[in-house]
């Protein structure tokens, strides 16, 4: 089976863990599995691709269809596309979904506690929503739309990441997004590898 | 740590264990006495080279799964290179997954001791442990056999591989010699590199290389071939000029253990069982012979009566085990006796020698909770005469000109300084055991071997 491609898409509040989950995946995806893998995180994204846009809500559809457009193209092109990124409307993110098709768009909402958020505060952010130092910040001062029906629901606040991520992917593997790994550990072309370097030796 | 109390600290004590596959006991004393390997010849002057037994069957995954674990198949599970699925006959190749026993390495780490693990068979995918573990030559690709992910762009600078190629040397000698000594290079450079830059208390670097050279080139070697063999000695002076490098690498509070896990022979020819189950009327096969490829247990016919897997292991096809089981549970032990005295009658057609040292039952080899995913019998072949898996072949007999060694049970080796070892009855079994004394770690319950200190 040729790898096909896909976006999977990491919605959440800052603190949610997307970022964390999702180079967990690209790495399992990409180093493990030995797939044509790409990353946009939207705090990257920010400094090139969109790079001058501010939080206003314009700024930030404007952000999210960009990543939706780089996460089309490399999905046409068989690569899965992995954007991890706020993305707090749910109409720009519906947008993108119509765009690269429902059948290779995979909503993983990472849902958090506001209170477990504002804790974590990764990024010292929170204390500068919260003392009014930055504005338009989601979940303080921003709304955020959580998906109705995501693909995947990660619940950061209570769940291990490791559960978290073995969720996603045998979501994908059961969906038929990617293959899963036999017993062994080994897809089926390794397997396959690994028993001509077996018969090689005389052992088969 | 301040001087003063660095001093007064007494060092910790390691263990650096270099493993040699295939290299038997016979062989490295030969070649300790002919000026082959000078620095193996003077670390064993002291006396504690021993002779050791490996495991039933002597099979590299077989015998490095009951070093790690110092228990035997029944207990770890890991019986071959590969293995079946009764219900299904489905063939598939067994992995640290399938690993049942808690290993050397995750022992150590419980205790605290920091680990370097390299190139051990049946340790993909590899588990975090506390320290470094790269995989062996069951991993897939190097991007996948790396603990900590974050070692992974360094080996690839150091260009470290997995294993060579051993279709180069099914190809020609000429090919895979250069293949051979690349690997070899790359797995002595990464091992000094890791002995240099990693802390640890327990290291262990397995050479590889020995072995291939051994199954495609060790016919050669004992033929005296006027190329090769000069050239199967220069690989282990590299191999022993290497061991001089890590001993120097050495403090006076580290042990500097090395083995092998089995020895090796020359093959006189390679033994198909399956044919010779065909042919005495025990297996049938459900499509033409000429569509069935290596070990495809797919192709047993429902109304046979047993079939092999390599090496020499015989799966009696019983009803309420096997996918299309025929032989009634009541009559498994006559038929496992027959099948038994058969094969312990089986002679070369040649030379009429025989092929079967004697053909074992199971519970007479492993015990343990995993007993029952054994093979009915295990078939230990006369030195010489390799037992194949391949389920047709259109000959029972064969003498194939790339593959030329075959493993050997007895004639393992280990040397372990300092320390008066006993001279007999030594299994590799005993050598996690062994290392866990040398750490002053206590022994967990349940081993099957012993500690030699």
């Amino acid at each position: 089976m040729a790898q096909k491609g896909f976006t999977l898409w990491f919605t959440g509040l800052s603190g949610s863990g997307k970022t964390a989950l999702a180079e967990m995946v690209y790495d399992e995806l990409k180093q493990k599995r030995g797939l044509k893998v790409e990353k946009l995180d939207g705090d990257v994204v920010r400094t090139n691709l969109s790079k001058g846009l501010g939080f206003s809500r314009e700024d930030r559809d404007i952000n999210i269809r960009r990543i939706g457009f780089v996460c089309n193209l490399l999905t046409r092109n068989d690569v899965i596309a992995i954007a991890s990124a706020i993305s707090p409307y749910r109409s720009v993110r519906d947008e993108n979904r119509a765009l690269i098709g429902s059948d290779k768009f995979v909503e993983v909402y990472c849902e958090v506690p506001i209170e477990v958020a504002v804790e974590r505060d990764v990024k010292g952010l929170y204390k500068k929503a919260l003392s009014g130092e930055i504005k338009n910040f989601t979940g303080i001062s921003d709304p955020y739309e959580a998906p109705l029906n995501p693909e995947v629901h990660i619940n950061s606040g209570s769940e291990a990441i490791e559960e978290s991520f073995a969720k996603i992917i045998t979501y994908l593997e059961e969906r038929g997004l990617i293959k899963p790994l036999g017993e062994s550990g080994y897809s089926e072309e390794e397997e396959e590898a690994i028993s001509a370097h077996l018969e090689a030796l005389g052992y088969l | 740590m301040g001087l003063f109390r660095r001093l007064r600290t007494p060092k910790r004590h390691r263990v650096c264990l270099i493993g040699l596959d295939c290299t038997p006991h016979s062989l490295l004393q030969r070649m300790i006495r002919d000026g082959v390997m000078p620095n193996v010849a003077e670390l064993v002057g002291d006396g504690s080279l021993r002779r050791v037994n490996s495991v039933y069957p002597w099979v590299s995954s077989v015998a490095w799964s009951s070093f790690m674990t110092g228990q035997n198949p029944g207990k770890h599970g890991i019986f071959g290179f590969i293995d079946r699925d009764p219900s299904t006959l489905k063939t598939f190749v067994p992995t640290a997954r399938h690993m049942k026993s808690r290993t050397l390495w995750e022992i150590l780490g419980d205790a605290g001791k920091r680990v370097v693990v390299v190139n051990v068979p049946v340790t993909y995918p590899p588990k975090p442990v506390n320290g470094v573990l790269i995989s062996g030559f069951l991993s897939p690709r190097l991007e996948k056999a790396v603990h900590p992910p974050s070692l992974l762009p360094k080996l690839q600078q150091l260009g470290y591989r997995i294993d060579s190629d051993p279709w180069l040397a099914r190809q020609s000698r000429e090919k895979a010699w250069p293949d051979l000594w690349d690997a070899l290079e790359k797995r002595t450079k990464t091992l000094l590199y890791l002995l240099d830059h990693e802390p640890w208390d327990f290291f262990m670097g397995l050479i590889m290389e020995t072995d291939r050279l051994h199954h495609f080139w060790l016919e050669l070697m004992e033929r005296d071939d006027p190329v090769w063999a000069p050239k199967f000695f220069e690989l282990y002076r590299y191999v022993d000029d290497f061991i001089g490098q890590v001993r120097e690498r050495l403090d006076e509070n580290t042990t500097l253990m090395l083995m092998s896990d089995h020895g090796i022979c020359s093959i006189k020819k390679e033994i198909f069982y399956n044919c010779w189950l065909h042919d005495a009327g025990y297996l049938r096969y459900s499509k033409p012979p000429d569509e069935i490829k290596g070990p495809d247990l797919q192709a047993v016919h429902p109304d046979s009566v047993a079939y092999s897997m390599d090496p020499g292991r015989i799966f009696i096809n019983l009803k309420g085990r096997e996918k299309h089981g025929s032989v009634d549970p009541a009559d498994y032990e006559r038929v496992r006796d027959e099948i038994a005295a058969a094969a312990e009658a089986l002679t070369d057609p040649d030379s009429g020698e025989k092929l079967v040292q004697r053909a074992y039952r199971r519970e007479e080899l492993y015990s343990g909770p995993y007993l029952e995913q054994a093979a009915d019998l295990i078939l230990a072949p006369v030195d010489g005469y390799d037992p194949k898996g391949a389920l047709w072949k259109p000959h029972f007999t064969h003498k194939d000109q790339a593959m030329v060694g075959m493993h050997t049970y007895d004639d393992a080796f280990l040397y372990v300084p300092n320390h008066s070892l006993p001279t007999d009855g030594l299994s590799i079994l005993d050598m996690m055991p062994t290392i866990l004394q040398l750490l002053d770690v206590p022994l967990p319950p349940g081993l099957d071997g012993r500690g030699l200190i």
